[in-house]
């Protein structure tokens, strides 16, 4: 077996034809992967787990009591073990569960003969500007990100792909900065644009869209766990989307990213705060929240304090801090002490851990950030003025007595077992009847018999809770002790800690405020090797499918080392001195050669490096599935491209939430969109974190921290799109946008197949086009009910000027267009 | 369709399984037209074997299966070539996942001492200084609450079944009781998902996505994973059943269970729509695949053809799937097993069937929720409930496995994700009182695939307080559960965030061996 896996991972590394000479072996690519994978457990830098007092993670451990002889493979233990097979000698030992290969052996023993040299990591140390490196075609380079491609395709004699056309250029890049394909007017004018610079002008435009902002929220999104819920039985919904639209609103002001971070972890501590850095901070409240019953607020507490130490860690340093709550990091130099020295920045919030208020739609916990207009609280206070006129208990109770009255005599009255206990007195029900009688008075029972006060009651439910517009927020205005935690349980404290950065970064300076603020701007600090590389790393994920790192999540000395390191170097050292100008690294990066080369592959060349790690091709994947349903929209001419606002609720099947219709005080019906609602852009379509929507496949659960999504092809997600009412809609507006637009039938093929794809049909897609209506339509002829009925999918009312069969039959075609595997993917 | 493997000489017949040449060392071009002539072969309907589903993935080169790759393709030949780990048991599980934590008292612990004990104060020294749940943390008093109702022996191994459960105490002899399970966590989110996932924070995945990932699918044509949830028959203190119990974490999304509806669609937009019929719909896919195959002759990308497969995919589970919820091919001795009620959809009773057909067709891994066993009060009433309504289909559900000789190789697997306290959470009077939320002790059983049948494990103390002999932690009843599935919970792993990420996370577990047969 392992004669040929490697071969996927070599081959793009390696020349192709048998490697002639061994290429000496680097120790931070060949070596370490090794030790870390099978050694560090009991040899790293766990100081409980370590064994036999030996570390192999350091210089100084590998060559003490010569473990490692550098030169000498014959002298050094670590060779003499590895190739032992006796019990007690033999390293990994057997019950470790891990073997090393012969080639493993054979790399280790190579390292040693070649000298054992030892490189640290290298994403721990703060990246260098490389020089650029020289290149044969220089006639192929856009900017610099193309010489370091092309430096190593060169090495690696191959070439990098012509330009892709035009059309599919812009396509490409639209998608890419704004998320929605080219409209045919936009097409035409980039195909008409003769000038030079004509891809660049696009770009720029693109850039300067409102549409940028809502595509880049995207993947921000899913690594700051938004949802528009806590999650938790009782799911309240929350109002974290002001949140959300602030982030769009930085993102389209090109705002640098070293603000941007700075507000979302710190706004509150920032000299004066604007309302804006405020809403900002609303990144770190945007975890679970639970309102259970039984839940006990300090370990609920504990639990957001944990996932926000691990929000921060993966989003700006790409580590897994996770272990270390319990324990030294296995592989990773973070002990449990830097752990809970992060997480003392985020432990003087004042919260409980719990949420309230279960009777509401909308639940939040303290602290928030009240954003009621002046308007709103006179509504509000209007109301509580005319309740308290009108309520009084002596009220309340009369009411309830009459009303009590009425149901026990009430042989319609739905629910016979509440119906006998309110023809008790109320001393002689359980406590449960009484509880049920209250709940069914207030909910059903009031507005019978007293409508005004019932409507009153509710005016003030909405004013107060439901619709009073407040963000959670942080705040540092409750002090506490921080304490390392045995094996992290709240409950047994260790020694105390205070507030300091992991101690194998560089530290804090020392005159930084000891918060979250001093936090912020360490990770923004130029000594701190980790967060340019790591976010640079993600915005190349977003336009190439993997990171130049794959593992976008994962920098420590376990990850994927990257193929182009000096590139990413590079661009992170370009994006710091540029003043961490966002818009300036998406230009950069999408106006390269390397960017804009054609995505077509030879049987050669995806063999040579499937995964296209080289660059020799432009990126192919799969849109994700928020895009996929916007693209829908907008070639058919449905989507309302209104930016920001309250969440929207468009086609969910009706009983999407049922797993959740569990308490007598909240309804859990899908409250279904009308009329503009149903076609505004996927970002704003309601997130319940406990079920996610049903047509945004492969998305992130919004549950915890997620920087990379996975994408996968399996069949629901093709029913998804020949089923879901929202592509059945779309493509019965796109239809009716083709018969429109042209007389014949060619043109209105030709049309719809543009607008879909951003191309004209050639000749074969023509005749399939053409067959493939022909026969639709001889079918819906036949069966002009069966054409009526498919028309009737959707809100938008039908075009009666087209006959239901022409109709139809374009509307089969239409949706064949949304589903063929060019429009879903950007090519 | 039920007989998802026929014997094609390039197809490896076991589990879900690409085709052998995917693992030959041979130039990626051979594969691919290899690739591309068994599609087309498909398409002409010479074959019946088609792509399993989860190895759609691999032509793509991202999700795989452990049989396949893990995060790195040395990991993942190493692991092709040894999964499962050894000779499986078990090829399939259905887990009755009884949510809300049904309490052990009235159920499988019998405490008979206890009866002499109503209304006392529950000794300091058996709570032990347990920390409360918020509901009963100010309560003045933990008065003893004995079960109202009564046990008795039954079977040659004479377990002691409650009265509850007349029906299931007629398979007592194919029981594993386990007396002694225990968990960290006191609150319902934290320990359901501790039971689905190994962990009591979101974003593991669960054990059915685990064995999907381990294990692949048997059948391309159906889920690999399968999640049903039941009507309840009252609806006092339930819990919302959140995705991320059935979630595939850090694993591929295609090892996601997915969720068979009781209403509208079993599958989400499974049918047609309105006005087109399955010819219309087979024109429309052949319509986009013909674009797609001149795509990839252009192109030349695989994940066109990945993408023709799915469609065709997508196409016969619209055929597959309806077959499989269409209960009109049952014999009349099916609801004598499971009950009348296996007929109203969306039942527990319902759901026992479909499990069952579910495991006829291969699927493997299908986990049955019934909720509101959360009786903090009313709880001899609501208990009495859930298990009439639970009994007879279970009863139904392991005899039926039997009877087609399936129990064999299908573990079933029952119990919910706590214990409920033996103290009276407010009112207490013989015959009503309420249980708070308990970590301690719990009960679960096991039957089939292996399992010691009418063996009762473990033992607590006087008071089903504290487990005196043989606790079992969930990790042990996880490692357990992939020991019969021929998996080692140390070894399947998959590695992400630079960690060999595991079910049973990096405590020590251990496959309680006792339990075996």
């Amino acid at each position: 077996m392992l004669k040929f896996l490697p071969l996927f991972f070599l081959v793009a590394l390696v020349p192709a034809p048998a490697a002639p000479a061994p290429t000496p072996i680097d120790y931070t690519h060949d070596i370490r992967p090794i030790l870390a994978e099978n050694c560090f457990y009991c040899h790293g830098q766990d100081a409980t787990k370590r064994k036999a007092k030996l570390r192999l993670d350091t210089r100084e451990g590998q060559l003490a009591n010569d473990v490692v002889v550098p030169g000498k493979p014959g002298e050094s233990e670590l060779i003499a073990r590895i190739l032992s097979t006796a019990d007690d000698e033999q390293m990994p030992p057997a019950d470790s569960h891990r073997v090393l290969t012969a080639a493993q052996k054979d790399t280790l023993r190579r390292w040693v003969a070649e000298g054992a040299a030892f490189t640290p990591h290298w994403a721990f140390s703060a990246p260098t500007r490389p020089n650029l490196p020289a290149v044969r075609a220089e006639h192929w380079i856009q900017n610099p990100i193309d010489r370091f491609v092309l430096a190593r395709l060169e090495a690696e004699t191959l070439a990098p792909s012509p330009e892709a056309p035009r059309a599919t250029l812009i396509r490409r890049v639209s998608l890419d900065l704004t998320g929605l394909p080219p409209t045919p007017a936009e097409l035409a004018a980039f195909l008409a644009d003769k000038k030079s610079g004509a891809y660049e002008r696009l770009v720029d435009r693109l850039l300067a869209s409102p549409h940028y902002g809502e595509r880049m929220a995207l993947p921000w999104l899913d690594a700051a766990r938004y949802a528009d819920s806590n999650g938790f039985q009782q799911d309240g919904d929350t109002f974290q989307w002001i949140w959300r639209d602030w982030v769009v609103r930085a993102l389209n002001a090109n705002q640098p990213f070293d603000q941007f971070t700075i507000e979302q972890l710190a706004g509150d501590l920032l000299p004066n705060p604007t309302i804006d850095q405020r809403i900002a901070t609303a990144f770190n409240r945007n975890h679970l929240l639970n309102g259970e019953g039984g839940a006990i607020p300090e370990e609920q507490r504990h639990v957001t304090l944990f996932d926000r130490v691990d929000t921060t860690t993966t989003n700006w340093l790409g580590l897994t801090v996770a272990c270390a709550q319990c324990h030294d990091h296995k592989f990773d130099p973070i002990t449990q002490r830097d752990y809970y020295s992060l997480l003392a920045a985020f432990n003087n919030v004042p919260e409980t851990g719990l949420v309230s208020g279960s009777a509401y739609k909308v639940r939040t916990a303290a602290p928030v950030l009240d954003l009621a207009t002046p308007e709103h609280k006179a509504q509000l206070a209007a109301v509580e003025a005319r309740l308290a006129a009108l309520k009084s208990d002596e009220l309340l109770v009369k009411l309830r007595v009459d009303w009590e009255a009425q149901i026990a005599t009430d042989a319609t009255f739905p629910d016979p077992a509440l119906r006998a206990a309110a023809g008790r007195p109320a001393k002689d029900r359980t406590e449960l009847e009484n509880g049920d009688l209250r709940r069914y008075f207030f909910k059903h029972g009031l507005a019978k018999v007293h409508p005004e006060l019932a409507n009153l009651l509710a005016d003030l439910a909405r004013l107060k809770v439901d619709d009073y517009p407040r963000v959670m927020v942080m705040e540092d205005t409750k002090p506490r002790d921080t304490f390392i935690l045995d094996r992290g349980n709240y409950e047994t404290r260790l020694e105390p800690v205070k507030f300091a950065t992991p101690e194998f970064l560089p530290p804090l300076p020392a005159d930084a405020p000891r918060n979250r603020l001093g936090l912020a701007r360490w990770l923004m600090s130029p000594a701190q090797p980790l967060t340019a590389r790591v976010i640079v790393n993600r915005h190349w994920q977003t336009f190439f499918g993997l990171g130049l790192v794959k593992t976008s999540e994962d920098f420590g000395v376990q990850s994927d080392p990257p193929v182009h390191q000096a590139l990413l170097d590079w661009l992170a050292v370009e994006y710091r001195e540029g003043g961490w100008n966002t818009k300036a690294l998406h230009r950069l990066i999408v106006t390269s050669a390397t960017y804009r080369q054609s995505s077509r592959v030879t049987p050669a060349l995806l063999e040579r490096d499937p995964e296209n790690r080289l660059y020799a091709r432009g990126t192919r994947i799969r849109l994700p599935a928020m895009v996929i349903r916007d693209q829908a929209l907008a070639v058919s001419g449905l989507l309302v491209d209104r930016l920001g606002g309250k969440p929207v609720y468009p086609y969910q099947p009706a009983d999407i939430w049922d797993s959740l219709a569990i308490t007598k005080e909240r309804d859990f019906t899908y409250p279904q969109s009308t009329g503009e609602d149903l076609y505004r852009r996927s970002l704003y379509t309601f997130w319940r974190r406990t079920v996610a929507p049903a047509n945004m496949f492969d998305a992130s659960a919004r549950n915890i921290c997620k920087v990379r999504t996975a994408i996968t092809s399996t069949p629901l997600h093709a029913l998804t799109t020949l089923n879901d009412p929202t592509f059945i809609e779309a493509a019965r507006a796109l239809a009716a946008r083709s018969l429109r637009a042209a007389s014949f039938r060619d043109s209105r093929l030709a049309h719809a197949f543009r607008l879909v794809l951003a191309r004209d049909p050639d000749a074969a897609e023509k005749k399939l086009l053409r067959t493939s209506l022909e026969k639709q339509l001889a079918r819906f002829t036949a069966d002009p009910a069966a054409a009526q009925a498919f028309l009737t999918v959707g809100a938008i009312p039908r075009d009666p000027a087209f006959s239901p069969a022409e109709h139809a039959a374009y509307t089969a075609v239409c949706l064949a267009l949304l589903n063929l595997d060019e429009t879903l993917t950007k090519s | 369709m039920s007989a998802p493997h026929d014997s094609h000489d390039l197809c490896s017949d076991h589990g879900g399984e690409n085709p052998t040449i995917w693992h030959l060392p041979v130039p990626q071009s051979l594969k691919d037209e290899w690739l591309r002539l068994e599609t087309r072969r498909h398409f002409l309907g010479r074959s019946g074997k088609a792509l399993a589903w989860a190895g759609l993935a691999s032509i793509l080169g991202r999700g795989a299966t452990a049989a396949r790759a893990a995060s790195h393709p040395a990991d993942g030949a190493a692991l092709a070539a040894q999964l499962p780990h050894f000779a499986p048991k078990a090829k399939r599980a259905i887990y009755l996942f009884m949510a809300g934590a049904p309490s052990q008292l009235e159920t499988w612990d019998y405490k008979p001492g206890l009866q002499s004990l109503f209304n006392t104060d529950l000794p300091e020294s058996v709570r032990g200084g347990q920390v409360l749940t918020g509901m009963t943390a100010s309560q003045a008093r933990l008065p003893v609450a004995p079960s109202f109702y009564k046990f008795a022996q039954h079977g040659r191994a004479g377990h002691w079944v409650s009265e509850l459960y007349p029906w299931t105490a007629k398979i007592a002899d194919h029981l594993t009781v386990i007396k002694s399970l225990h968990t960290e966590a006191i609150n319902h989110e934290p320990a359901i998902l501790q039971l689905t996932t190994g962990n009591m924070f979101p974003g593991k995945p669960s054990l059915g996505s685990w064995l999907s990932y381990g294990l692949g699918a048997v059948n391309d044509e159906l889920p690999t994973f399968v999640v049903l949830t039941s009507k309840m028959p009252v609806t006092r203190n339930v819990q919302a059943l959140s995705n991320r119990l059935w979630a595939s974490g850090f694993l591929s999304p295609e090892y996601a269970a997915v969720a068979l509806r009781s209403g509208g669609d079993p599958v989400l937009h499974l049918s047609n729509p309105p006005g087109v019929n399955g010819d219309l719909r087979r024109a429309m896919i052949d319509g986009v695949n013909d674009v797609n195959r001149q795509l990839y002759e252009t192109v030349g990308d695989p994940e066109t053809n990945a993408r023709i497969a799915q469609y065709e995919l997508a196409f016969r589970m619209q055929t597959s799937v309806p077959e499989l919820t269409d209960f009109s091919n049952e014999p009349a001795s099916t609801w004598d097993l499971y009950g009348p009620k296996a007929k109203e959809p969306g039942t527990f009773a319902y759901n026992c069937l479909m499990a069952r057909r579910l495991a006829e067709r291969g699927v493997r891994f299908t986990q049955v929720f019934l909720r509101s066993w959360d009786n903090h009060n009313l709880l001899p009433e609501n208990i009495k409930t859930l298990c009439e309504d639970s009994d007879r289909p279970t009863y139904g559900l392991i005899t039926d496995l039997k009877r087609r000789g399936l129990l064999d190789d299908t573990l079933v697997i029952w119990g919910g994700e706590f214990g409920r306290t033996v103290y009276s959470q407010g009112t207490l009077k013989p015959n009503d009182y309420g249980r708070d939320h308990h970590p301690r002790c719990f009960s679960m059983w096991m039957a089939g695939a292996g399992m010691k049948p009418g063996l009762s494990y473990g033992q607590t103390d006087d008071f089903s307080y504290n487990i005196v002999k043989d606790p079992v932690h969930i990790r042990d009843l996880h490692a357990t559960i992939l020991h019969q599935f021929g998996l080692d919970h140390e070894r399947l792993s998959f590695k992400f965030q630079g960690l060999d990420q595991k079910l049973t996370g990096v405590l020590p577990a251990k496959v309680i061996t006792d339990l075996l047969a």
